[in-house]
């Protein structure tokens, strides 16, 4: 028993410091990332007894990762007060914080995480996080995200009215294609670019159709799957001009007149284009976590998908040689205006930070103009900093169209204490109708009723603007 | 054989197990012998209480108070009595995930059972090389189901599979497995046979455990291999029979991995079983930890239910040590 | 009578031809038909094992190709390292193995005495306490996690190894279960003979019972083994320090969550190395543990 008692207290002991960290590489330039970093992070330590430790959470990998700790580097060099320590946590599910509730339930939790934007509301509902009101006014700024950063990103990251986080990055869906393919089709390639205006549905789906290859029982190639990648039922939705909730009455709306329409108009797509083949022609590429090397339009057999700026580094690594188009989202009718929505991350300050001074301090770096500089430098993400966006050296020629031509008209997902059952529900019905399982009208109407339910029960109305 | 009479009567039954000696007595107080074995039990079992107590009743006890709240994991619960059990009642999805979740372990269990008596018997040839099929066989149970599942996904991968491209060039056209309403069930259910390896080894356990001399008797009475399967077999594999019912109904009621992993609960919900759905509630739509413990005590309820009921009636079919 | 002969020379000879061809149906039935269901079944089983390999060892260009490819045209073997590098391999490794082997001696050494006190030993009740037993059996671990996070919480637990395997040197119901099963087939001469001897219930399990459960005692060591290394959602929520990850967690690295490059190939290279070490284990002790249940056969 005695072993049992030491080999018991080396493992306490063991659970008790934070110190030792393993940085989490890949590739050359991950491995000089990390020898920066670990001599950054070793000469603090120097004053590691003035500076209070601040733990930092991410699910984030790879590039992503390798960018972060080199903020936190950089964050250590410059801080005098703090020392942040960039933990990396098991990725999941971007609405699964299974592993962060329970981390802050068991009073472990971190001083600043990284959390999907979208997912803000929900959790500040729950009590997850961290009021930032009154901070952001101790420290002299505005409580108002939008002074400081793009309004799409500042609307998601604040619920009922008070911010919970602070926007990061961004993330913003185009109509991408492939050259080479529609040239070959006859296309005329002028009246896809996109300085020559918005493209309507009608002639995107000519188009499409005219690409569509059968092989058989399949199809060998086709020219678009309208939710295929970021075609999501809030991308249609908002391609229409829908919204989602209605604020005065505090009620779900994806029955929206234009949100239907939308719905019809895919439903009509598949039901043309034959349902199952389509389906069964993207379904590898769609299986939760793909590799890009199943996706058809990388393989050249898809011509056109809506899909996010995030593509441009895959292009660049799968297929350099292809000449890729892209031009904003289509729209139903002519002259309308086209809306495309954006994503993103933020950080928070989840609830029983045991160092919410300083883990404030890393969120301002974090997400002010030092840390998402080089998180875009690095990653390739857009920022959502109004002063980033103004330097212009920032971006290539591809993403400063998307920063000057789309942002204006970007809408966000309505920041929901529901927001995680909404988009289950909502691409529930999503598949419902693409697969043509379901009427439009039935799939939207139980989609709403069940979120609705959790609203409801969840007692969150009336919920401010 | 007298001393097998006695434990066998306390082997079969599951009633109180009485000394020899009785007395009519009107209140039940332990005798001298009767306190003395209880101390004895006390002492082995001990270990066990303390942990049922502190690791399954406890959070048990915790849940089901939970499930009369409504929490969201950090404010105060608020008590709202039987709201969450009325909002079952109502929620589709609840009764898809238990229809989902009954499917499946109907479709699981019989066939494990079917898949380790075969591997077993399979295992238990007297071959000189057996040792090889047994260690192939064993091997994709001991495969974590997480990397398995990962392994299906791209077995059963309507393009990049290698399964459908055999089944295509034998001109058949094979469905796409996991995106399939109809099949995306059958797959996790193959998935789960793949682990049969483990139990396989205890049905062979139990096979060796069959004296060789009934086989011999009834081999020089010229019985053929099905009828002594059949008669001497079966009967005395039905408590490891009993074993891997039990534990493929609980295990099945359970299933959550793989569909937490390949089919993120679709498609249209098909894959979304009770656990599954627990576990969406619980920690990713915020505020519903109160109905996500309503939705497992309404799951223990059942499966302790059907465990009952399989374990009562298991005295009719299950014959303990006819030797 | 010289054709009375003939026939019995015939019947004779019939007869051994009877014989031969009875002996060749035997041994078809006993050779040749077993082989062939069982290569039939192991090349089944095999399948996914072959598969991981194959895809571990493609390159990233060769997992595009469609057709598949039945095999990869280039092995990349230094997948296998690459893949080590994605997360700290060793050290998840190191801390695998921690707590499989502590799960075992606690799986080991509670779950025969657990099972002893419900089979051997008679006591009012025992049948229907052990009902209780079985119902534990259908706890779904989701179910109680709010509940078991917060009580280790409170004990300082979290981010040690200690929520995995404390609860172990308490018994599993499953594995109670089994012992159980398999000492109630013990046969209760011995142990009468020695309690009538005046031994106590100690001397009998050391040495009478526990000695003939051997077998039983190495399943549910394998058992215990494996429970421990695939673990999946317990290291999820209870480690909280990369340096206390588990192999089971490493493998979710090559997921990712903002940009979707799951490298395949590495994270079949990496499950191959997660797999070889209990494979390499298992062949080793399965000498032992078929001789283990060989002897249980002879009784």
């Amino acid at each position: 028993m005695t072993q049992k008692d030491k080999f018991t207290s080396f493992i306490t002991t063991t659970g008790g410091k934070h110190v030792t960290r393993r940085s989490l590489v890949k590739g050359a330039a991950g491995v000089s990332v990390a020898a920066a970093a670990s001599t950054a992070f070793a000469v603090p330590m120097i004053n590691a007894q003035d500076a209070a430790p601040v733990t930092f959470w991410t699910t984030h990998t790879s590039i992503g990762f390798d960018a972060l700790t080199q903020i936190g580097a950089d964050f250590n060099a410059q801080s005098e007060s703090s020392v942040v320590e960039v933990i990396q946590r098991p990725p999941a599910e971007v609405d699964d914080s299974s592993s962060l509730i329970t981390a802050v339930r068991g009073g472990e939790g971190p001083d600043v995480y990284l959390l999907d934007r979208f997912i803000v509301a929900e959790r500040a509902a729950q009590g997850l996080l961290q009021d930032l009101g009154g901070l952001l006014e101790d420290s002299g700024e505005n409580p108002d995200l939008s002074e400081k950063y793009v309004d799409f990103s500042a609307a998601e990251a604040t619920y009922n009215g008070t911010p919970y986080a602070l926007p990061f990055d961004t993330d913003v869906r185009a109509l991408f294609y492939n050259t080479r393919m529609l040239s070959e089709a006859g296309v005329d390639l002028a009246a896809w670019d996109p300085a020559n205006g918005v493209l309507t549905l009608d002639q995107v789906a000519e188009v499409a159709n005219s690409l569509n290859v059968e092989d058989g029982a399949n199809f060998s190639q086709v020219g678009f799957v309208p939710y295929f990648a970021q075609g999501h039922n809030y991308t249609w939705g908002f391609m229409f001009g829908g919204d989602y909730f209605n604020y005065e009455n505090c009620e779900l709306t994806p029955d929206d007149e234009e949100v239907a329409a939308a719905a019809q108009w895919v439903y009509d797509y598949s039901a043309n284009t034959d349902a199952d083949k389509l389906y069964a022609f993207i379904q590898t590429a769609m299986r939760p976590g793909a590799p890009p090397t199943d996706n058809p339009f990388l393989q050249e057999r898809l011509a056109m998908m809506i899909n996010g700026n995030w593509m441009f580094q895959q292009f660049r690594n799968e297929i350099p040689d292809v000449e890729v188009g892209y031009t904003y989202l289509p729209v139903p009718t002519d002259g309308m205006e086209s809306t495309t929505w954006a994503g993103g991350w933020s950080g928070v300050v989840p609830q029983g930070a045991q160092n919410v001074e300083g883990g404030y301090e890393f969120l301002q770096y974090l997400c002010g103009p030092e840390g998402s500089r080089t998180y875009t430098e690095m990653n390739n993400n857009l920022p959502v900093l109004r002063e980033l966006l103004e330097d212009t050296s920032l971006f290539d020629e591809n993403l400063t169209w998307f920063v000057n031509e789309l942002f204006p008209s970007t809408r966000n997902r309505p920041p929901l204490p529901v927001g995680a059952r909404y988009w289950r529900e909502l691409e529930n019905a999503w598949q419902a109708i693409y697969l043509n399982t379901s009427e439009p009208a039935d799939a939207l109407a139980t989609a709403k009723e069940n979120t609705q339910v959790d609203l409801e029960a969840g007692g969150y109305c009336p919920i401010a603007q | 054989m007298s001393t097998q009479a006695d434990s066998e009567s306390d082997r079969v039954s599951t009633s109180v197990a009485q000394p020899i000696v009785t007395q009519a007595r009107r209140f039940y107080l332990p005798t001298r012998r009767e306190r003395h074995q209880l101390l004895l039990a006390a002492i082995f079992v001990g270990p066990w209480i303390i942990g049922l107590l502190a690791f399954t009743l406890y959070p048990i006890y915790y849940t089901v108070r939970l499930s009369f709240m409504r929490y969201g994991g950090f404010n105060e619960p608020v008590w709202i009595g039987l709201a969450n059990y009325r909002r079952l009642i109502n929620d589709d999805l609840f009764h898809t995930s238990l229809w989902n979740t009954f499917y499946y372990t109907g479709l699981a269990v019989p066939i494990g059972v079917v898949v380790a008596m075969t591997l077993a018997l399979a295992m238990n040839q007297p071959l000189p090389e057996i040792p090889i099929y047994r260690a192939i066989l064993f091997l994709p149970s001991v495969l974590p189901l997480f990397a398995i599942s990962f392994i299906f996904w791209a077995l059963l991968d309507p393009n990049q599979g290698i399964v459908n491209e055999a089944l295509r060039s034998i001109g058949l056209s094979p469905p796409n497995w996991f995106g399939d309403v109809r099949f995306a069930k059958l797959g996790i259910v193959a998935i789960a046979q793949f682990g049969a390896g483990q139990i396989a080894l205890v049905f062979l356990a139990g096979l060796k455990g069959i004296p060789q001399h009934l086989h011999d008797a009834a081999m020089i009475d010229g019985a053929g291999v099905i009828s002594r399967f059949k008669n001497i077999t079966l009967p005395l594999m039905t408590p490891v029979i009993l074993y891997d019912i039990i534990l493929g109904i609980s295990l099945g009621l359970q299933v959550f991995i793989q569909a937490f992993i390949i089919t993120k609960g679709g498609p249209a919900n098909s894959t979304t079983f009770l656990v599954y759905y627990l576990y969406d509630n619980a920690f990713r739509f915020g505020g519903n930890m109160g109905y996500a413990s309503a939705m497992g005590v309404v799951l223990f309820v059942i499966t302790f239910i059907i465990a009952i009921l399989v374990f009562q009636t298991s005295s009719r079919w299950v014959h303990y040590d006819l030797t | 009578m010289s054709s009375t002969t003939l026939s019995q020379i015939e019947l004779r000879q019939r007869d051994r031809q009877r014989a031969n061809r009875d002996r060749i149906t035997r041994r078809i039935n006993q050779q040749i038909v077993p082989r062939v269901i069982l290569i039939g079944m192991c090349a089944v089983f095999i399948l996914p094992f072959y598969w991981m390999l194959a895809l571990g060892l493609k390159s990233n260009a060769e997992l595009m190709l469609y057709p598949p490819t039945l095999y990869p045209h280039s092995p990349q073997w230094g997948n296998f390292d690459e893949s080590t590098q994605v997360f700290p391999f060793w050290s998840f490794a190191r801390n695998t193995l921690v707590i499989t082997v502590v799960t075992i001696i606690g799986a080991v050494i509670s779950n025969p005495i657990i099972a002893y006190g419900f089979s051997r030993i008679q006591w009012p009740g025992r049948d229907k306490v052990f009902l209780i037993v079985l119902a534990t059996v259908f706890m779904p671990f989701p179910v109680i996690i709010v509940a078991l996070f917060d009580i280790f919480s409170r004990l300082g637990w979290i981010n040690t190894f200690l929520p995995l395997v404390v609860p172990m040197f308490f018994g599993q119901a499953f594995w109670i279960f089994l012992m159980r099963q398999f000492m109630l087939q013990i046969s209760t001469d011995m142990s009468d003979a020695a309690r009538v001897d005046g031994a106590n219930e100690f001397q009998i399990f050391f040495q009478i019972i526990l000695p003939q459960t051997i077998p039983a005692l190495g399943v549910i060591a394998i058992f215990a083994g494996l429970h421990a290394w695939n673990d999946f959602l317990g290291p999820l929520l209870y480690l909280l320090d990369p340096d206390k990850y588990t192999l089971a967690i490493g493998l979710t690295f090559f997921q990712s969550t903002a940009t979707y490059d799951v490298l395949f190939n590495l994270l079949m290279a990496a499950s191959t190395l997660v797999v070889l070490p209990v494979i390499v284990l298992f062949l080793l002790f399965q000498k032992s543990f078929i001789e283990g249940i060989s002897i249980g056969s002879i009784k």
